[in-house]
């Protein structure tokens, strides 16, 4: 009796045993599964982080590049816009700062065009030391009636610390029929 | 000696036959310039982006231009329709004589004036004339330097393989 009831325990055991190696054997694809798909995803985000220092880094070495290039303390830009443009039609403006011609600069009829239209367009960027310095603008283009036109507009400005922006503005003044030329300093 | 001195003379023509067909140019972005032209018009090379451009620089003194102009019109007239440009930069410094010879070969692709010769030391011009063919992109593929009869055909094949682009 007692044999038997050995017999029959061990029986049980040898089931167990089986039922447990087979249950570890359909389990061990299901682990490999999520593991593999656990390195996926750390893959992914280590990816992410990279793509994230790139881009971290790109923006780092563009604000470097501009502050050598152009430190704000030293930086002045020149803008031009126009207002109307009926009594003038823009062809050239060119530019000197303290007697050194710095830009010139020639407008197509689509770039002309988009100043009317209320564009602004960045005629040149320069750095300079603080203190006075003085603005020639020559604007050519076309005046009232097709004539050729030439004007010229000067200032004196102050560069103090920190960056300027000084703005070349063509009006039309309606009175005169004549166009005007402007150079402001933004605050 | 005298195969020594021969074999130097094939090295030296050569070289200069390569120096002159390639050019460090070639696979660079065109350099963008604007300039007045024979209309009165300022024209800008990126405006052109997108077609295929061709530009020419010549003088009114080169007689190879004389030759070459002409033939390059015909270029001008016979692509212009499917995207391709022709933009005849004149270094002269004086530009109603370039306008003058212009007229007389009647060319009509339009012609530029580079008095202030800034354009031409951006292509660093150095031989007359120059020709620089600018794919659609913008980037310089081909620089000839001078002209001789039978040039007009590398040309045509050239803007031929880059429309087809």
């Amino acid at each position: 009796m007692v044999i038997k009831r050995v017999l029959i325990g061990l029986a049980v055991c040898m089931t167990l045993a089986l039922g447990a190696t087979t249950i570890a054997q359909e389990s061990a694809p299901a682990d490999a599964e999520a593991a593999s798909r656990e390195k996926f995803r750390s893959l992914d985000e280590d990816v992410q982080d990279l793509k994230k220092e790139v881009l971290d880094l790109n923006r780092d070495l563009f604000l470097l590049e501009e502050e050598l290039l152009f430190p704000a303390n030293s930086q002045v830009a020149f803008f031009l816009s126009m207002d109307v443009g009926e009594y003038f039609e823009l062809d050239s403006v060119n530019l000197k700062i303290d007697g050194k011609e710095v830009s010139n600069y020639l407008y197509t009829e689509r770039e002309a065009g988009a100043l009317v239209r209320g564009g602004v367009h960045r005629v040149h960027m320069a750095n300079l030391k603080t203190g006075d310095h003085e603005l020639i603008a020559v604007f050519t283009g076309k005046g009232p009636h097709t004539r050729e036109y030439r004007r010229g507009a000067t200032i004196t400005f102050n560069k103090g610390i920190g960056a300027k922006y000084m703005e070349l503005e063509i009006t039309d003044r309606v009175k005169k029929q004549q166009p005007e030329f402007v150079i402001k300093e933004w605050e | 000696m005298k195969m020594k001195n021969i074999l130097l003379g094939l090295t030296f023509s050569v070289l200069a036959a390569t120096s002159l067909a390639s050019s460090g140019l070639a696979g660079q972005a065109a350099p963008d310039f604007a300039l007045k032209s024979s209309t009165g018009e300022n024209l800008r090379l990126s405006e052109y982006r997108g077609d295929v451009v061709m530009v020419n620089f010549w003088a009114t003194w080169c007689g190879p231009c004389r030759q070459e102009m002409p033939l390059l019109d015909e270029l001008y007239s016979r692509y212009e329709r499917v995207g391709f440009s022709l933009l005849g930069v004149n270094i002269d410094d004086n530009s109603s004589k370039a306008m003058n010879m212009a007229a007389e070969l009647g060319v009509s692709f339009p012609v530029l004036f580079d008095a202030r010769k800034e354009v031409s030391k951006l292509y660093e011009v150095e031989a007359m004339p120059v020709t620089v063919l600018i794919d659609r992109e913008g980037t310089i593929r081909y620089v000839h330097h001078g002209y001789k009869p039978g040039y007009e055909e590398k040309y045509l094949d050239q803007i031929r393989s880059l429309l087809r682009e």
